[in-house]
């Protein structure tokens, strides 16, 4: 599985460079399959603590064309920081008001996930359909973020990938959010991949 | 798509007749696909807009905004979404709300696909563009109904004033900000004469109407930065940002008079009333918020000690 994440991210930063025109290093991905009781923990870490602000974005996936694939829910967090270095770089406009700030926010994690998603999609054969991304909080500590969050999941795969952009240093975390069948799809997906190697 | 061909007049008549915008634009960003939706609201029709630049013939467009999710999705072979929320409508449609609506402009959500190749190959993008207005109405009236409620959970229903929990929290903010800039902030605290006597003589709604009447002389005798609060039954404290004690006690005293001078009409009676009032101005040796209201607290005690209807400094 890092192994698909791995390419799959590679063609995200590749992607993300060419649509944002600014120079962009990613780091290998991090990746682990958490339990729901330890996520919140898990993040605060990543995040650098209780109370970083942070933004985040969720969009769901789903496997088009079969109605026992895998389908989740993909969220990415910013911190307040480090989304500003993005901000700086990329504002649609001269200035970031409320409004644009959201959009760039969508649509980087729109950016982020189909690249990474669809990538991982090709590798294990299927085609993944996109819901509109919608932010699930601003500005508000990551417990914050989860607090309304229904659980129906079991596992999430966690994702932390760190971004160089030219001087600056801006890092996300992406989660996958999947139901335990989901999963199983994955990794018979994956078994099957490495049977044709 | 595996019984495209067997259906396909089908298709094509749901594409055209479904209550949805659909249209596919090329690289060049010409239409390749125009159904009814978009031709009855653009009031441009199918045979008018195929095979045009799209930003030609609607010149008004956002094109910079639009182009760059357009080329996107060529370029990341990826989906991308717009909201009303962001940019409440790419064309300007009227809507089905007009009279009780209260937008201009049908609201819209699109949905931008890429449309690939047997190479896998972006070769035009189709656009699904949804009609969000009745969502932004509802979410309009939400946040409508959301401001009035928080406001209510602020204010004290009978003085219209903030209630004590709201009044404390601007303290508390009052306060930290005096602190960390350095700038002077004052409190007063003060308390209706007998108020006990005027619910007993006149019954509950001859002290309500007395409250409620000292609750407007605060409102007109302050500024905007100013916050007042009701504290307690008949007892009220006001914030007073940039001000010092000299102010403060300018402010006070001023407000006392107008108490003094201001019976408040009832059942053809006027009921006659004073106030004692405390007050402390704002020294970085207070531990917290809380101390500065028991010093100013103090200072209300001996005011009423003194006589009442008096303004006393703390010491």
């Amino acid at each position: 599985m890092q192994e698909v994440v791995n390419v799959a991210m590679g063609q995200a930063g590749d992607s993300l460079a060419r649509f944002l025109e600014v120079f962009i290093h990613l780091s290998v991905p991090r990746i682990r399959l958490v339990e729901r009781e330890e996520l919140n923990a898990e993040l605060e870490r990543m995040v650098g603590g209780q109370a970083v602000p942070v933004s985040g974005v969720s969009q769901g996936f789903y496997q088009l064309d079969s109605g026992t694939g895998i389908r989740g829910e993909a969220i990415v967090v910013f911190t307040d920081s480090s989304f500003k270095e993005l901000a700086d770089l990329l504002a649609y406009d001269d200035t970031l008001t409320t409004e644009s700030e959201k959009e760039l926010l969508l649509d980087v994690t729109n950016i982020l996930n189909g690249a990474c998603l669809n990538g991982v999609g090709e590798q294990i054969e299927a085609e993944l359909g996109f819901s509109p991304p919608s932010i699930m909080g601003q500005h508000v500590p990551i417990s914050q973020l989860l607090e309304y969050q229904q659980a129906s999941w079991d596992h999430a795969l966690l994702v932390e990938i760190t971004y160089t952009l030219e001087d600056r240093s801006f890092s996300c975390t992406m989660f996958l959010l999947m139901p335990g069948e989901s999963i199983q799809v994955v990794k018979q997906a994956l078994d099957r991949l490495l049977e044709d190697l | 798509m595996t019984h495209f061909d067997a259906s396909k007049e089908l298709l094509e008549f749901i594409v055209d007749r479904v209550n949805i915008g659909v249209f596919i634009l090329n690289q060049n960003h010409e239409v390749q696909l125009w159904n009814s939706f978009m031709a009855s609201n653009s009031g441009k029709s199918a045979e008018e807009v195929v095979g045009q630049n799209l930003f030609q013939c609607f010149p008004d467009l956002p094109e910079r905004w639009f182009a760059r999710k357009v080329n996107s999705v060529f370029m990341l072979k990826n989906f991308a979404f717009t909201s009303w929320e962001q940019r409440a409508y790419l064309f300007p449609f009227r809507h089905n709300r007009p009279v009780t609506g209260g937008m201009d402009h049908m609201c819209q959500d699109m949905t931008l696909m890429p449309i690939k190749n047997a190479d896998g190959e972006v070769e035009s993008v189709c656009i699904v563009l949804f009609d969000s207005t009745d969502t932004a109405i509802y979410r309009n009236m939400h946040q409508a109904a959301m401001q009035k409620l928080e406001m209510a959970s602020r204010v004290d229903g009978l003085t219209q004033l903030f209630n004590r929990a709201h009044w404390q929290s601007r303290l508390v903010e009052e306060f930290s900000r005096a602190g960390r800039y350095k700038h002077p902030m004052s409190l007063l605290l003060f308390d209706l004469d007998h108020f006990k006597s005027i619910n007993d003589k006149y019954g509950h709604l001859g002290g309500d109407a007395v409250l409620v009447r000292v609750a407007q002389l605060v409102m007109e005798s302050l500024r905007e930065s100013d916050v007042a609060g009701r504290y307690g039954g008949e007892e009220f404290g006001i914030i007073l940002p940039n001000t010092d004690g000299g102010g403060a006690m300018v402010v006070a005293e001023r407000l006392r008079r107008s108490i003094e001078s201001s019976p408040v009409p009832f059942e053809n009676l006027t009921i006659a009333m004073s106030a004692s009032i405390g007050v402390v101005e704002f020294c970085s040796d207070f531990t917290d918020a809380e101390h500065m209201i028991s010093k100013a607290d103090e200072a209300l005690y001996r005011a009423k000690e003194m006589g009442r209807n008096r303004v006393v400094p703390a010491s």
